[in-house]
C-alpha cells in the first residue's frame, strides 16, 4: 500500500477500530465508545462512519460478523478482529509510526 | 485470500441484497436502541433520550445510504438501479417506447442490412487461414486493370518470383456434366480447374481425404481426380465418407474423388460457391479456349493467380518483382505480350476493381443510415418533449440532492434502453431483409451453376448492430440529458412548464426539425433518381426483336463431344430446326444479349492501320452466330451482307461489324471490303463483310465495339438456340426436345425459356430489387420525418399557448397568430429544403458518376417532395395554433 494523502483519515479511523477490536469482540456502539475512551476522547466516531467502515472491513476480510446478545440482552451484531485484521493493525500501526516521525520531524525542522 | 472474500461480498451484496439489507436495518435499528438505552441509564427523561440518540445517530436512512455507497459493487448495484427504474418509467409509457423501438428498428434493421452487403462484397475476409496475406495478381494492358494470366505465364510466376509461399491458380467456375455412374444422364453442376497446390498454398485442410498433390497437376490428362466441395458431398452423396476413392463422370470422363473441402471453405469466389475441383492438367475434359492450345498458347489466358505473400515481404516489393517478371514477359513473347504489364492487388482492390457490385452496396449503406438519422432525431424529439414534462420530477430529483451525472446516467440509460430494444428488433428487421435477398437468388442468378447472394447476419454484421444501437442511444439520448437536467430549480419547482433557457432550447428543437426535412428529402431524391436511372436504362431500347424468342442452351462439351462432333451436332440441330412447323426462322449464337456470361473479346490490328508504338493490338467484344442470327435477332444488316452458309471453315475468313465499330475505325469510307488481322499485324485476315445496326448487349452500358464471327469459321462449343416463332414460343419446347433427343438423348437442354421472359428478369426484375430497397427506405424515411415533423412542430407550437394567449389578449386577431406561427415552421422547413436540396444533389453526383447517367437535376422528386413537406409543416403548425388562437384568452393564460 502506497502512503496517499487522501487516505490518511480513513488509514486512522481503520487503525482505531482495528485497535479497539484487540480487547475482543464488540458491537457498534461499543467500539464507538472503545475509540472514544483509548483517544482520551479526542474522536468521537460518527455512526455514519463508523458503520461503512465497519462494512468495508468486514468485505475486506479484516473483521468477521456475527449476531450475538448484548449486555442487556439486546440482539446486536457483534465484530471480531480476524487474522488478516491482526496483521493489517501491525501494517497500519508501522505506516502511522512512520508518519508520525515523518510529520515530527517536519516540524522540528527549522 | 482477500480477493476471495470480496469476491463473496460482492456476490452477497448482488444477489442477496434483501438478506443484506435487512441485515443492515436491523443493526442501524439495535444500535439505536442501545443509544437510547444508554442515555437513559446516564438518568435521561426517555422522550429526551430517544430525540439525543436520534440526533447523534443522525438519520438513519442516511447511515445506511452511506454504508450502501462504501460497499463491494455499488457502482453496478446503483447501475441496476437506473436499469430498473429505467424499464419501470418505460412501462409507464408504453406508446411511447413502442414507437421509438420501431423507428429506431427501422433505422438499425435497414442499415445492418445494407452493411451486410458491403460487408460481403468487399471486406469479408477469404475462408482461409491469415486471409491477409493472400493477395492477387493480375495481368494489366491499355483496356482492362484486370486481365487473366494464360497456362504458361502462370507456370513462369509460380517458378521464377520469390515473394510468395505459394502462387495458385484457378479457372472460372464453368457448367461441368455430372453423373454419379456410368449411364445417368448428366446433370449440370458448377466446376472449378485449380492448380496442383491450390489447397495447400491456401492453407485448406480438407475434411476428408486429401486434397490435390502437385504432381497430380503436371502432365495432362494423366491425373484424373477430382475434391468435393463440401455443400455438394452433402447434398449429392448425404454427407457419406465412403465417397472417397468413388469413380464419378465429369463431361463423361472418369474421375476418382480423393478429398472433401471443409465446411469452412465454400470457395474464394464472393458469389460462387464451387460444387467441385478438377486439377488443371485435366483442361482438355472442360471448357477452354477451343481456338487455342491451354497449355502451350501464351495469350490464352484463361485464368485466375492468387498467392500468399512470404512474411516480412511487402506488397511493394511483390509488385516490383511482377512488374520485372512482366518487362521480361514482353521482351521475350512480343506477339503475347506486348504492351502488357502486370499488377499485385491486395483482398481490398480485387474486390472493388473486379466488380462494380460494391458501389450499389455503399450507395444503399449511405441512404440506410440517413434512414438511421431520421429515426435518432425523430426519438431524439420526442425524448427532448418527454424530458420537459418531466421537468418537475427532474428538478424535485436535484433538490433532494441527486447529483446531475447521475441523473444524465440515469436518462441515458433510459436511452439506452430504448436502443438495445430497437437493435434487437433491428436485428430481425435485418435479418429479415437479408432473407428477402436470398429469396430473390433465382432473379439475381439466372443459371444453373451454384450461386448465391453472399449477404449473411454473421458475427461481424451482429457487431455493426451493437455500434449502431449504442450510437444511437447516445445521439438520441445525450441532448435531451444535457438538457434537462440543466434547469433552473427555483423556477422549475414553482411551475411545471416554463421554457427557462427558451432561446437555447428551441434552438435544439428547431435543428431537429431542418435534418428531418433536409435528410427525408435527400432520401427521396434518391429513391426516385435510382427508378428512373433504371428506367432510363431500360427505355433507352435495345435495337432487337425480343418477342416470339425461345432460347435454350447446349453444351456439348458435357458429353464429351469432339471439336467435329459438336459442329456436326449444331449444324443438325439448326437445320433440322429450319424445317420444324411454327418456327420462322432460327439462329445459333455463343451469348446471348444481356445473358448471365460475359462475351468473349477478340484483339485485332485493322489492316493497313499504324498502330501507336506502345499497343500491339486492338480489343472489342465479340460474339460468334450462325446465319440465321441477323435475321432471327431482327437486327437490320445496314451495308453488305449477312453471314451466308457458303462462309464454311474452307472459304476465307469473313465478319460482320457493328456500326459503332466501322465508325471507330473507319470514319470515312465503307467498312465493308476491309481486313482486320486477329492478334497482331501478322495475323489472320478476316474481311468485313457487313455492317450491323448497333444494338445493345448489356443493361447499364453505353453501345460498345462490336464483331460477330461465323460459327463455321469460329467453332465454339457452348451455344445457344434461338428459334424465332410464329405463335407462343414455348409452344416450340416439345418440338426441340424431340429434335435433340433424335440427335442425342442424353444431351441436357439448359435454360429453356422464353427470351421475352428471361430478358425481362436480367433487366427489370434485377434492378427492381434495387429499386424496392431504395424505395423503401425512401418510404420509411419521409414516413418518420413526417412523423417526427408533425410532433415536433406540434409541440412547440402548443407550448406558446399561454403567449398566444397573452397575445389575444393583448388584442392580436387570431389570423396574426397563425401567421405568425406556421410562418415560423415554414421558415424551418424552408431551410431544411435548401440543406436537402444540396445533399440530394451531392447523392445525384455520386450516384451518376459510380452507376449511370440518369441525367441532369431531377425536378419531378422535388415538385413531390418539397410541398408535400411545406404541407404537413403548416397542418402540424395549424391545428394546435388554430387551437391555442380560438381558446378564450382567460383559459390560454391559465393552462398547464
Amino acid at each position: 500500500m502506497s502512503p496517499e494523502p487522501t487516505s490518511l483519515l480513513q488509514g486512522t479511523l481503520d487503525l482505531l477500530i482495528l485497535k479497539s477490536l484487540i480487547a475482543g469482540e464488540m458491537h457498534g456502539l461499543g467500539v464507538s465508545r472503545r475509540v472514544q475512551q483509548i483517544t482520551g476522547g479526542t474522536f468521537v466516531v460518527k455512526p455514519g462512519s463508523l458503520f461503512p467502515a465497519l462494512h468495508r472491513m468486514e468485505e475486506e476480510g479484516w473483521i468477521s460478523s456475527f449476531w450475538g446478545e448484548s449486555e442487556n440482552n439486546r440482539r446486536a451484531k457483534y465484530y471480531r478482529l480476524s487474522k488478516a485484521g491482526l496483521k493489517q493493525l501491525e501494517l497500519e500501526t508501522k505506516r502511522w509510526g512512520r508518519i508520525t516521525w515523518a510529520i515530527a520531524q517536519a516540524l522540528e525542522a527549522s | 485470500m482477500p480477493l476471495l472474500v470480496k469476491t463473496r461480498s460482492f456476490l452477497r451484496n448482488l444477489f442477496l441484497s434483501k438478506r443484506v439489507e435487512a441485515d443492515l436495518d436491523q443493526e442501524i435499528h439495535s444500535h439505536l436502541e442501545m443509544l437510547i438505552e444508554e442515555k437513559i441509564r446516564a438518568g435521561m427523561p426517555p422522550r429526551e433520550a430517544q430525540r439525543a440518540a436520534r440526533i447523534e445517530l443522525g438519520g438513519a436512512e442516511q447511515v445506511k445510504e452511506q454504508v450502501r455507497d462504501a460497499r463491494t459493487g455499488a457502482f453496478l448495484e446503483s447501475l441496476l438501479q437506473d436499469f430498473r427504474f429505467a424499464i419501470r418509467s418505460l412501462r409507464r409509457a408504453p406508446g411511447l417506447t413502442a414507437f421509438v423501438v420501431i423507428t429506431l428498428a427501422l433505422g438499425i434493421g435497414m442499415t445492418s442490412a445494407t452493411f451486410s452487403m458491403v460487408d460481403a462484397l468487399i471486406f469479408r475476409p477469404y475462408p482461409v487461414p491469415h486471409p491477409s496475406s493472400v493477395v492477387t495478381l493480375v495481368s494489366t494492358t491499355h483496356d482492362s486493370p484486370f486481365d487473366d494470366f494464360s497456362y504458361r505465364e502462370y507456370l513462369d510466376i509460380r517458378d521464377k518470383t520469390k515473394s510468395y509461399d505459394g502462387v495458385v491458380a484457378n479457372a472460372d467456375m464453368e457448367a461441368v456434366g455430372f453423373s454419379a455412374e456410368p449411364g445417368n444422364v448428366p446433370r449440370v453442376k458448377g466446376g472449378m480447374m485449380v492448380s496442383g497446390n491450390y489447397f495447400h498454398a491456401l492453407g485448406v485442410e480438407p475434411h476428408l481425404g486429401r486434397g490435390f498433390r502437385e504432381d497430380e497437376d503436371q502432365v495432362p490428362g494423366r491425373d484424373a481426380v477430382v475434391v468435393l466441395g463440401p455443400d455438394f458431398w452433402s447434398h449429392e452423396f448425404a454427407g457419406d465418407p465412403s465417397v472417397l476413392g468413388k469413380t464419378i463422370l465429369l463431361n463423361g470422363t472418369k474421375f476418382t474423388v480423393i478429398g472433401v473441402a471443409p465446411n469452412t471453405f465454400p470457395g474464394m469466389l464472393t458469389f460462387g460457391h464451387p460444387d467441385f475441383y478438377m486439377p488443371l492438367a485435366m483442361a482438355h475434359v472442360f471448357s477452354t479456349n477451343l481456338q487455342k492450345d491451354f497449355f502451350e498458347d501464351r495469350d490464352d489466358r484463361e485464368l485466375y493467380v492468387k498467392a500468399r505473400l512470404k512474411p516480412g515481404t511487402t506488397l511493394e516489393q511483390a509488385r516490383h518483382e511482377l512488374a520485372v517478371l512482366a518487362r521480361n514477359f514482353e521482351r521475350e513473347y512480343p506477339n503475347a505480350n506486348r504492351s502488357r504489364g502486370a499488377a499485385v492487388y491486395t483482398q481490398f482492390q480485387t474486390r472493388t476493381i473486379e466488380d462494380e457490385n460494391w458501389k450499389f452496396g455503399v450507395i444503399f449503406v449511405i441512404l440506410a443510415l440517413a434512414v438511421l438519422l431520421v429515426a435518432c432525431t425523430n426519438v431524439a424529439g420526442l425524448l427532448l418533449s418527454r424530458a420537459r414534462s418531466r421537468t418537475r420530477e427532474i428538478a424535485v430529483r436535484l433538490a433532494l440532492g441527486a447529483g446531475r451525472f447521475r441523473l444524465i446516467r440515469l436518462l441515458l440509460t433510459e436511452s439506452m434502453i430504448l436502443a438495445s430494444l430497437g437493435g434487437m428488433a433491428g436485428i430481425a428487421i435485418g435479418y429479415g431483409v437479408i432473407e428477402w435477398f436470398h429469396s430473390k437468388d433465382s432473379i439475381v442468378f439466372a443459371t444453373e451453376l451454384p450461386m448465391a447472394v453472399p449477404f449473411r447476419m454473421d458475427t461481424r454484421v451482429l457487431f455493426a448492430c451493437v455500434a449502431l444501437s449504442a450510437m444511437s442511444a447516445l445521439l438520441c439520448g445525450l441532448a435531451p440529458a444535457l438538457q434537462s437536467t440543466r434547469v433552473d430549480l427555483v423556477n422549475a419547482l414553482k411551475s411545471a412548464d416554463v421554457d427557462v433557457l427558451g432561446g437555447k432550447r428551441l434552438w435544439g428543437r428547431n435543428m431537429l426539425v431542418v435534418a428531418q426535412v433536409s435528410m427525408s428529402l435527400m432520401l427521396l431524391t434518391a429513391s426516385f433518381l435510382m427508378a428512373r436511372g433504371f428506367q432510363h436504362a431500360l427505355l433507352d431500347g435495345t435495337g432487337f426483336a425480343k418477342d416470339h424468342l425461345l432460347m435454350s442452351r447446349f453444351d456439348p462439351r458435357l458429353m464429351q463431344y469432339n471439336a467435329t462432333q459438336t459442329q456436326q451436332f449444331y449444324h443438325l440441330l439448326a437445320e433440322r430446326m429450319r424445317q420444324t412447323l411454327g418456327v420462322r426462322s432460327e439462329a445459333l449464337t455463343q451469348n446471348i444479349p444481356f445473358g448471365t456470361d460475359d462475351f468473349d473479346g477478340v484483339a485485332f490490328v485493322p489492316d493497313g492501320f499504324q498502330m501507336p508504338p506502345d499497343r500491339a493490338n486492338f480489343n472489342s467484344t465479340m460474339d460468334t452466330v450462325d446465319e440465321g442470327y441477323f435475321e432471327t435477332m431482327g437486327i437490320p444488316i445496314l451495308r453488305g451482307r449477312a453471314f451466308l452458309p457458303s462462309d464454311t471453315a474452307e472459304a476465307p475468313r469473313v465478319a460482320i461489324v457493328n456500326e459503332l465499330f466501322a465508325k471507330h475505325y473507319w470514319p470515312v469510307g465503307d467498312a465493308v471490303g476491309k481486313h482486320i488481322r486477329l492478334d497482331s499485324s501478322s495475323g489472320t485476315s478476316v474481311e468485313i463483310v457487313g455492317v450491323a445496326r448497333t444494338i445493345k448487349y448489356q443493361s447499364m452500358q453505353k453501345p460498345m465495339d462490336f464483331v460477330y464471327m461465323p460459327l463455321a469459321q469460329h467453332p465454339v462449343a457452348r451455344m445457344v438456340l434461338m428459334l424465332r416463332s410464329s405463335g407462343d414460343p414455348l409452344q416450340l419446347v416439345q418440338p426441340v426436345k424431340d429434335v435433340v433427343r433424335l440427335l442425342d438423348p442424353n444431351l441436357p437442354m439448359l435454360q429453356t425459356r422464353a427470351y421475352q421472359d428471361f430478358y425481362l428478369n436480367q433487366t427489370v426484375k434485377g434492378p427492381l430489387i434495387a429499386i424496392e430497397l431504395v424505395g423503401t427506405m425512401g418510404v420509411v424515411g419521409l414516413l418518420l420525418a413526417v412523423a417526427g415533423l408533425y410532433g415536433l412542430v406540434a409541440y412547440n407550437v402548443s407550448r406558446r399557448t399561454r403567449e398566444i394567449g397573452i397575445r389575444i389578449a393583448l388584442g392580436a386577431a387570431s389570423s396574426d397568430v397563425l401567421r405568425l406561427v406556421i410562418g415560423k415552421g415554414l421558415v424551418l422547413v424552408g431551410i431544411g429544403t435548401a440543406i436537402g436540396l444540396a445533399m440530394g444533389f451531392a447523392i445525384e453526383q455520386l450516384m451518376n458518376s459510380m452507376l449511370f447517367d440518369a441525367g441532369g437535376v431531377d425536378i419531378v422528386a422535388y415538385i413531390i417532395v418539397v410541398p408535400s413537406l411545406f404541407l404537413v409543416t403548416m397542418l402540424a403548425a395549424y391545428v394546435p395554433a388554430r387551437r391555442a388562437s380560438r381558446i378564450a384568452p382567460t383559459q390560454a393564460l391559465r393552462y398547464e
